[in-house]
């Protein structure tokens, strides 16, 4: 397990590196001058040859990345262009709340999915059944920033007592309930396309694992229904449940671009929004592969969960 | 040589006047403090939050290159002059001023005792090096402005003497605003790289930041020791602390308003103005601006629009007032023609060359040309829906003069650099924040060869009238000269199209007072206190 675990990091240098040529490449390759935006309202040309060739943006490109390169791995990403903040700084500060964004629609996801996905599996073709499939096709259908305004003005002006408020982020530290209050819409307009999904594909696991021998078995033994259900079929039917919520995690940077500018939710997806109409090339560089990153650890860790969940998964020797 | 020495006594004559003008400060300099409504009296304490429609990217005034970045300037930063509503330009860090007979000199006389709020002094010295720092430093957005400036010497500690390297008239109204903004030496060489955005404890004005989160909030504390006053002899300011916030969406920023976690807001989008207009618990204030909206033609040698023609029979063909009133404006704002804005003092309301479309003129000038139907493309940022509506509505009513305009889609970035290498080959929709004297939004747009003119245009007559105006100190003149330059780059041979002028808004809650709104758009919080 180790040595694959070691093994799976090492491959992530050189995919890390693609990512990086990849992204150095494509966000120069989009039209536009970034120096003639930070000029703004001073378009004096001596100011703007001066001001790119004090970012190096005058320089060939392959000089431009081995600069780049260099100091990316000594941990050093650069500024950004339009704010000179370090690129290292910026995410950091946002990363926080990208966090506790993420964490809390993927928790409202997955407990709503299982709880849900495990009822409908039950009472297939119910109402209870139906009602869920429609919603969940609705969750899926419905754009997040479509709905992110909805529920912004449904608790504006429908719900009385401005119980949520329309946006903003307040520290966890500073205060907690706050805080609390002001993630609840955010975090139910980024779970719910996931939470469809997750729903779904809690709800015919289940459905594929009922069918199964071994839980005939469990049940001629006399367990009890909760147990079956619990112990023997939701361990084996959240193999694949895992997968997608592995994939949701490694997402989360991206999947709160909308949301984040929705509700002025100061994180890296709004940081992202921002810059890349401004072609501020070193804060996208930096996000893309913090996000790459996440994305690789994150399949990691589903891998890893894999043998925990069913140990007749297994890594390294037994293959060879 | 006899018109020349006329001149000078002229100009002696205006600088006599202009010191006399200028020489008497109201108490405390904060006249204008005198925009706050006369109240009997004024609750002290208090927060208020301000929502913006996008971020800042600079606090540093040298780098600032975005009209937004000015929200912030004007609470933390003191200027040497500030501006009235009405246009006025009126002591502040400056107590008074002289002028010296050729307008090539200006003396200015400092306010004493006042210390920036990390405790270092504002001196002649301060001036000198923050005026040096704005025009020297290679990477400055300020050159530009300060471009006339010669020498800065420190007379005493408390006067400062600016010559000009030519009479320029506008030289004043540069001071305003970030050219004219004192920072802090010692803040500066503190924060380093980090001081365009952690620029803490850096001036001398009303509010002090403390706080500054980036995509979120800004917090600026009360500061007891600023020398401000009231018309009314209170101390300033009234508020304890303000938050300023940035709210991209329209919908969020006003519901955030309705729902009280922001009670005031200077971006109202045209749609929602008659809802809050006729909302009780609020106050809808909306002046004539200084900005304008405008449409940039490439009139480069070998592009469509090299034929001045073309240009005069796409403004004539328009329907301005179906453009304020159905496109996205939505009525806010005015009918405009030109760059000078209705709270310029050259402002003409009888200038109203294409008051009416005439469709028939246009037909007769594309024909007079005698290349065929007239057919170009209008570029229009992507992903902005209100001025693709405004692109449609040209569109259709440019049709009615059989002048088809196809629209193009390009990310802002690219229309910019296209603009910017005179590269567009059709027209591009721009439009203009304004600048207190109508110099700053009229020079740099029109004289050849200036940096922000991206239709490329050039009329050595309009050039000299230009000039002429810079170095006219009598404002009359000015005006005559500005408005006679401006019938011939608006009618004659025109440079760019003009279409309609901004307007300055600002929503505020009830229990809100004393928020003048000002022409610049910009909000000013030390007049600014809750009703108890």
């Amino acid at each position: 397990m180790t040595q694959y675990i070691l093994r799976r990091l090492l491959l992530m240098i050189p995919v890390a590196f693609l990512v990086t040529v990849g992204i150095f490449v494509l966000v120069r390759l989009a039209p536009g001058d970034p120096v003639l935006t930070y000029a703004g309202e001073n378009n004096d040309p001596v100011t703007i040859a001066y001001i790119r060739a004090q970012l190096g943006l005058d320089q060939p490109l392959p000089i431009q990345y081995a600069a780049w390169l260099s100091k990316a791995l000594q941990g050093d990403l650069g500024r950004s262009l339009q704010t000179k903040q370090r690129v290292v700084e910026a995410i950091g500060e946002r990363l926080p709340a990208t966090l506790e964004l993420g964490a809390a629609a993927i928790l409202i996801s997955v407990v709503v999915a299982l709880v849900v996905g495990t009822l409908s599996a039950l009472k297939r073709n119910s109402v209870l059944d139906l009602v869920t499939t429609s919603v969940t096709l609705a969750g899926v259908s419905f754009p997040n920033f479509f709905l992110g305004l909805i529920l912004i003005l449904v608790f504006a002006f429908v719900v009385p007592g401005h119980l949520f408020p329309p946006g903003g982020y307040v520290a966890f530290v500073a205060d907690p309930g706050d805080n609390l209050r002001r993630l609840v819409l955010p975090a139910i307009t980024l779970a719910t396309a996931s939470l469809a999904v997750n729903m779904r594909q809690v709800r015919s696991s289940l459905i594929d694992v009922f069918g199964l021998d071994y839980m005939r078995t469990a049940r001629a033994k006399g367990l009890h229904e909760g147990a079956v259900i619990a112990r023997h079929a939701l361990k084996n039917a959240l193999i694949p449940v895992v997968t997608i919520i592995g994939i949701q995690i490694g997402a989360i940077i991206e999947g709160a671009f909308i949301t984040e500018t929705i509700f002025f939710w100061p994180g890296v997806g709004r940081l992202a929004v921002q810059a890349i109409p401004s072609q501020d090339y070193p804060i996208v560089q930096g996000v893309v592969l913090i996000s790459a990153l996440s994305f690789m650890f994150s399949t990691l860790l589903v891998d890893v969960l894999y043998a925990v969940l069913d140990p007749r998964i297994s890594f390294g020797a037994a293959e060879a | 040589m006899t018109l020349r020495v006329r001149a000078l006594a002229f100009l002696a004559l205006i600088a006599v006047l202009a010191t006399a003008c200028a020489g008497s400060p109201t108490p405390g300099g904060g006249t204008g403090a005198s925009a706050a409504p006369a109240a009997a009296k004024v609750a002290y304490g208090g927060t208020v939050t301000f929502a913006m429609n996008s971020d800042i990217t600079d606090m540093d005034p040298m780098q600032s290159g975005l009209f937004v970045d000015r929200h912030l300037m004007y609470a933390m930063y003191d200027s040497l002059v500030r501006v009235t509503p009405k246009g006025d330009i009126i002591p502040w860090l400056a107590e008074k001023w002289t002028v010296s007979p050729d307008g090539k000199s200006y003396t200015f006389n400092l306010k004493t005792g006042v210390k920036y709020h990390d405790g270092s002094a504002f001196d002649a010295e301060s001036v000198k090096w923050n005026l040096d720092r704005y025009r020297l430093t290679k990477d400055s957005r300020r050159t530009g402005e300060l471009a006339p400036v010669d020498t800065v010497t420190v007379v005493d500690p408390a006067t400062v003497k600016v010559d000009l390297k030519t009479p320029f008239a506008p030289f004043l109204s540069q001071l305003i605003d970030r050219s004219g903004m004192m920072v802090s030496r010692k803040a500066v060489e503190a924060g380093g790289a980090d001081f365009t955005r952690k620029a803490f404890k850096a001036g001398t004005g009303p509010f002090i930041l403390t706080e500054a989160v980036k995509d979120d909030h800004y917090t600026f504390e009360k500061n007891p020791d600023w020398w401000g006053k009231a018309a009314n002899g209170d101390k300033l300011p009234y508020l304890d602390k303000v938050i300023i916030k940035p709210i991209t969406d329209g919908s969020v920023r006003l519901t955030n308003v309705l729902t009280g976690q922001v009670q005031a807001t200077n971006a109202i989008t045209g749609k929602d103005v008659p809802s809050v207009k006729a909302n009780p618990d609020f106050v809808y204030q909306e002046i004539a601006g200084l900005g304008y909206n405008s449409m940039y033609p490439n009139r480069s040698k070998g592009f469509l629009f090299e034929e001045g023609r073309y240009v005069k029979a796409v403004s004539i063909a328009l329907d301005r007032d179906e453009i304020l009133a159905k496109g996205p404006a939505q009525g806010v704002g005015t009918v405009g023609y030109g760059p000078i804005a209705p709270s310029h003092s050259a402002f003409d309301p009888n200038f109203k060359p294409f008051a009416k479309p005439d469709i028939a003129g246009a037909k007769k000038l594309v024909a007079d040309v005698g290349k065929g139907p007239l057919k170009f493309e209008m570029l229009v940022s992507s992903g902005d829906a209100g001025t693709l509506q405004l692109a449609q509505l040209i569109q259709s009513q440019l049709a009615k003069a059989d002048i088809t305009m196809d629209i193009k889609t390009l990310l802002f970035n690219e229309i910019v650099k296209l603009q910017n290498d005179h590269k567009h080959t059709g027209l591009t929709l721009i439009n203009w924040s304004g600048r207190t004297d109508p110099d700053g939004n009229v020079y740099d747009f029109v004289y050849t060869g200036r940096p922000n003119n991206n239709s490329a245009y050039s009329n050595k007559e309009v050039d000299k009238l230009l000039d002429d105006s810079r170095t006219a100190t009598d404002n009359a003149k000015r005006k005559d000269l500005l408005l006679k330059a401006q019938q011939i780059f608006v009618v004659d041979d025109p440079a760019l199209i003009w279409y309609s002028y901004q307007a300055a808004q600002l929503l505020t809650a009830k229990n809100v007072q004393g928020f003048a709104v000002f022409p610049d758009q910009l909000p000013r919080f030390e007049t600014v206190s809750l009703k108890k």
